[in-house]
């Protein structure tokens, strides 16, 4: 880390402990948050106290954050400084309501029929418990992915988000092929999205627009998480299936429970992904263990 | 060989105009690159929507073409370089059909790459922004490479025969000789020059041989590289070289046959040609079909979970009519028929070519999709379309396209250029004469 | 005379007819706006209105809709404090204005009002939200005790507030992790405040082990929403790591590892010299015929 951030740390912290001493005299709007290493954007807003006073408050420092213009691309493939992301994904609560599902295809207007989250129903052999199994991207620590693409057009942040700049993709698609938890999908044609959509500039954090011709995958919204919010898989989920979290902050949350990540992953015995691929993967999966509600595969009825 | 005059030799082998037959072939192979054009011009509009490519089988026919072309490729430096740094020296009438396919499809191999693309019109992004990690950069640096190595194998051998062919003014016409003139017309003959052209054909022969098993090797990794079952494999660099000298050599004896039996070039190509070359694919054919045998047995024993689903669509599943057609016709048949004498003349040898072409261009396809629809998490949340693949005439007209353009690049070669080398052959039959 | 009037009558009744028709034709949704105020540790406040309707049987959050916030009452135009649009998730904020001074002053009960025009497809709307004006405050205590107190505007005194419920703990992202197992605290009757044990030992923090303690009250129906912060160095010493710039496989490019780098460029120079080396050639044999 260096030593610009540094300062920025010690300036916030400093500034609060001096506005805490000073016993709720006010006026500091600055909040320090080891976790968002947020730099001022210059641009101060005149704001009224809730001891009726007018203050001055940075853009950047109003939580929540309002929306913010997209980050620059080369910031966007560096990452959030001094984060490392991480999901777990609570399989003892998924009933496959697929709100997860319909949220993301919904914000990052995914071709209709494609999808960035696939819930599968799964079974590992004849007499053992069927149960749901959402996916996301993995974001693994060595993506297999990101080893093949031949133009950087995917690349792996030093918060370990896995992201694609579709201004670079080639479409060669050789990540799919290399990706073993199918987890990308291809724009075969122009997207079908509404001009106003398309107009929007691109970011790959936003992964909005997509573009026809380019690869798209589940990008755990670095978006949402700047803006101080979740993914929006994790908002969406009436079960509170999926957590996510900063791992060096060793915690995870669904909104409205929030959990050590270390305890979470001993106590429900975490695991990932076909480990033996070596692709250790950003996300974990707790097992389905005391489901108080029936394996109902009505796609399967459908089907019949 | 028979004993020739010089002149009689230089009569035979000079480049021919096309007759009737050479007209219609290329007017048929135009129309078929036309088609292939157009429907090339539909996809860049429409995107990769047309072809029946999708999430799970994003891979299909282009890139299994590409394969194809590079495998067959192959056969240049087999011929060229393996044959004559061992010293044989029956294969000189064919080092020429040899370096002319592999240039044409090493050629044609790039152009699939750009068809197969989502955005081709990127593909700058390739040079300007290429990561050395990717095999996709690894197998751009050694086609370019091979490509340029293989023009200058086509070239060196061809100086001597260019000066011969400058001497025909009138035959030539005004353009051709203008491009003789071009290309040799510093060509003195003189021993100074011979001892450089050796001296170079030589280090060439050397240099090409690990160049074109980069080739392939590389375009192995390029799936093996991957985790998924059926390319998770030690195996495939030497089952893909293994397999590409086959289909090129299977190759030149159908070009072998063309040639002959539509110049009259009986003399040059003869019976025995056919019979040694029949002899070297039942090797190759072995050979092949011992890696085939590693390949799928090993894993057969062990069934590990997802490769069972992968083995079986081959053996009995979905797959299988090809698969077991592609084996067959590929190796198995070949060898029955080359093994007996009958069975390498010239007719049945042609025969035993096609097979052996047809049989690899459905096994290169074997590779690529099967492996594709068997993915580790089974398939699901996708449309219906998405769990299957067969190619649509967009696809079948790009990949005909593209074969029809590289045997344009050959026919037209021998249009121009004599397709068996004058000066070498008349050497060869001066040093026999003399013992 | 009468029958002129009948006439007429049954002009009007065939006239209203279609119109009445269209109406049900075009039948709107009703739109229901959620307003909910928050008291960003005691310094700013905003305010955060959520638009739902129910669409067939189901609630849905709708986007999109542009919606105004008012001071007091929305009769005023005075009152305005600004506009919005609700997002993707059918949200939309804002911040409290300095143009808000006089009203708020005014007394320890507020009110605020939020309105959506009716639009193509849903009816126009109101949401109204009452609030008394409180205070949580964070503090912490011998022995890593966190305490927390919530005091509420009574006249023009501030006084403790009993039985709210506050949550106590740690920011972290996304969520507030607890200071323990206990999940709420409600606050004491005398004195209005909460007292909760910081059990997280070696929990995280930055670089200098500083962590953020939070409280926080959670819609409450009196108070709205309520936090406060205060820094501690309770948290572990943070040491980040990162292999972001190492020479890997799959790292950016740039970034490969040495020994891909010396294989790769030692097999393209050696070829490419030997290339080289015979179109040097073709140009000796171009010299020697030229002579």
């Amino acid at each position: 880390m260096n030593t610009k951030e540094n300062s920025r740390r010690e300036f916030l912290a400093t500034t609060l402990l001096a506005g805490a001493a000073l016993a709720g005299c006010g006026g500091n709007p600055f909040t320090p948050d080891e976790v968002t290493d947020v730099k001022p954007s210059g641009e101060m807003v005149k704001l009224l106290s809730v001891d009726g006073e007018i203050i001055e408050v940075d853009k950047a420092f109003l939580k929540p954050v309002p929306e913010m213009p997209p980050v620059p691309n080369s910031e966007a493939r560096v990452g959030i400084p001094g984060k490392k992301f991480a999901m777990v994904i609570d399989l003892s609560r998924c009933k496959s309501v697929k709100k997860c599902q319909s949220a993301c295809n919904h914000m990052h207007h995914i071709h209709p029929g494609q999808n960035w989250i696939k819930v599968y129903p799964m079974q590992e052999s004849e007499k053992t418990a069927p149960y749901w199994q959402p996916t996301t991207c993995m974001h693994c620590d060595e993506p297999p992915c990101v080893k093949v693409c031949p133009v950087d057009a995917t690349f792996k942040r030093k918060d370990g988000i896995v992201l694609i700049d579709s201004d670079r993709c080639v479409g060669c698609r050789f990540c799919m092929a290399a990706c073993p938890y199918s987890s990308r999908v291809f724009n075969w044609e122009e997207p079908q999205i509404e001009k106003e959509i398309a107009d929007k500039p691109y970011s790959c954090e936003t992964s909005v627009p997509q573009k026809k011709g380019t690869v798209g995958k589940c990008d755990f919204c670095p978006d949402m998480v700047r803006q101080g919010g979740l993914p929006h898989c994790v908002s969406a989920c009436p079960n509170g299936v999926f957590f996510f979290g900063d791992i060096l902050e060793d915690s995870v949350t669904n909104g409205s429970e929030t959990f050590r990540f270390s305890e979470l992953i001993k106590d429900k015995s975490g695991y990932r992904l076909m480990e033996d691929l070596g692709t250790k993967p950003s996300v974990y999966y707790l097992p389905p263990v005391n489901r108080n509600f029936p394996f109902e595969n009505s796609e399967e009825k459908e089907k019949a | 060989m028979e004993k020739l005059a010089e002149n009689k030799i230089i009569e035979d082998l000079l480049p021919q105009k096309f007759g009737k037959q050479g007209q219609i072939w290329v007017i048929s192979l135009l129309a078929v690159c036309a088609l292939g054009f157009y429907a090339y011009c539909r996809q860049l509009y429409y995107g990769l929507e047309v072809t029946a490519l999708r999430d799970y089988a994003s891979w299909g026919i282009y890139i299994s073409n590409f394969v194809f072309f590079v495998a067959i490729s192959l056969v240049g430096s087999l011929i060229t370089a393996v044959l004559r740094l061992t010293d044989v020296h029956w294969s000189t009438p064919l080092t020429r059909i040899a370096e002319i396919i592999a240039v044409s499809a090493i050629s044609f191999a790039g152009l699939i790459i750009i068809v197969d693309m989502g955005r081709p019109d990127r593909f700058y992004n390739l040079f300007t922004h290429g990561r050395l990690q990717s095999p996709i950069i690894w197998d751009v640096i050694v086609i370019t490479t091979y490509l340029f190595i293989s023009l200058l194998l086509l070239y060196f051998p061809l100086l001597p025969d260019l000066k011969i062919m400058i001497g025909y003014k009138e035959r030539n016409g005004k353009y051709l000789q203008k491009l003789y003139e071009f290309l040799g017309s510093f060509w003195k003959n003189k021993p100074e020059q011979f001892k450089i052209t050796d001296k170079a054909i030589n280090i060439l022969s050397v240099t090409i041989i690990p160049v074109a098993f980069a080739i392939h090797t590389v375009t192995s990794w390029l799936f093996a590289t991957t985790y998924r079952p059926g390319w998770d494999s030690t195996n495939f660099g030497a089952y893909f070289i293994s397999g590409a000298f086959l289909v090129g050599a299977g190759g030149v004896l159908i070009a072998m046959y063309v040639f002959r039996t539509h110049y009259k070039l009986e003399k040059y190509i003869t019976d025995d040609h056919f019979n040694k070359m029949g002899k070297i694919v039942v090797l190759l054919a072995l050979v092949y079909l011992y890696f085939n045998i590693n390949e799928f047995l090993v894993p057969a024993f062990k069934m590990k979970k997802a490769e069972e689903e992968h083995l079986m669509g081959l053996f009995t599943g979905e797959f299988s009519p090809i698969f077991w057609f592609a084996i067959s016709a590929s190796m198995l048949v070949p060898i029955l028929i080359l093994v007996t004498k009958k069975g390498r003349t010239p007719k049945w040898a042609f025969f035993a070519g096609i097979l052996v072409v047809v049989g690899s261009w459905f096994k290169r396809f074997l590779i690529v999709t099967p492996t594709l629809l068997h993915p580790f998490l089974p398939m699901h949340d996708v449309p219906k379309n998405y769990m299957h693949y067969f190619p649509t005439w967009e696809e079948w007209a790009i990949a005909g396209g593209s074969l029809a353009g590289a045997l344009l690049v050959i026919t037209f070669f021998a249009r121009i250029f004599p397709i068996i080398p004058i000066h070498e052959t008349i050497i060869e039959t001066e040093s026999h004469e003399k013992a | 005379m009468r029958k002129h009037k009948i006439i007429q009558v049954l002009v009007l009744v065939i006239a209203l007819v279609p119109s009445l028709l269209m109406a049900q034709a075009v039948e709107k949704n009703s739109l229901s706006l959620n307003l909910k105020y928050y008291n960003d540790n005691n310094i700013t406040h905003h305010l955060l209105v959520q638009a739902k309707s129910k669409i067939d049987g189901k609630f849905q959050q709708i986007p999109n809709i542009p919606v105004e916030f008012y001071i007091t009452t929305d009769a005023d135009k005075a009152n305005l404090l600004g506009k919005g649009i609700t997002n993707g998730k059918g949200e939309a904020l804002i911040e409290i204005p300095p143009t808000a001074k006089m009203e708020w002053l005014k007394s320890p009960n507020q009110t605020f009002v939020v309105t959506a025009a009716a639009t193509k497809n849903f009816d126009d709307a109101k949401g109204e939200l009452a609030i008394t004006k409180a205070k949580l405050k964070i503090d912490t205590a011998e022995g890593r005790m966190i305490t927390a107190k919530i005091v509420a505007l009574v006249d023009t005194t501030w006084k403790p507030i009993a039985a709210v419920d506050v949550i106590v703990g740690v920011r972290r992202l996304g969520g507030i992790l607890n200071a323990n197992e206990t999940q709420t605290y409600p606050t004491d009757s005398a004195t209005g405040g909460v007292t909760a044990e910081f059990k997280r030992d070696s929990i995280p923090g930055d670089q200098k082990g500083n962590i953020v303690l939070v409280a926080s009250v959670v819609d409450n129906e009196t108070y709205g929403n309520l936090t406060a912060e205060m820094v501690v160095p309770w948290g572990k010493k943070s040491v980040y790591m990162t292999n972001f710039d190492h020479r890997t496989l799959f790292a950016r490019r740039g970034h490969s590892p040495f020994w891909l780098e010396i294989l790769a460029y030692t097999i393209v120079v050696g070829v490419w010299s030997v290339i080289i080396f015979l179109l040097v050639q073709i140009k000796n044999i171009k010299k020697l015929g030229v002579e």
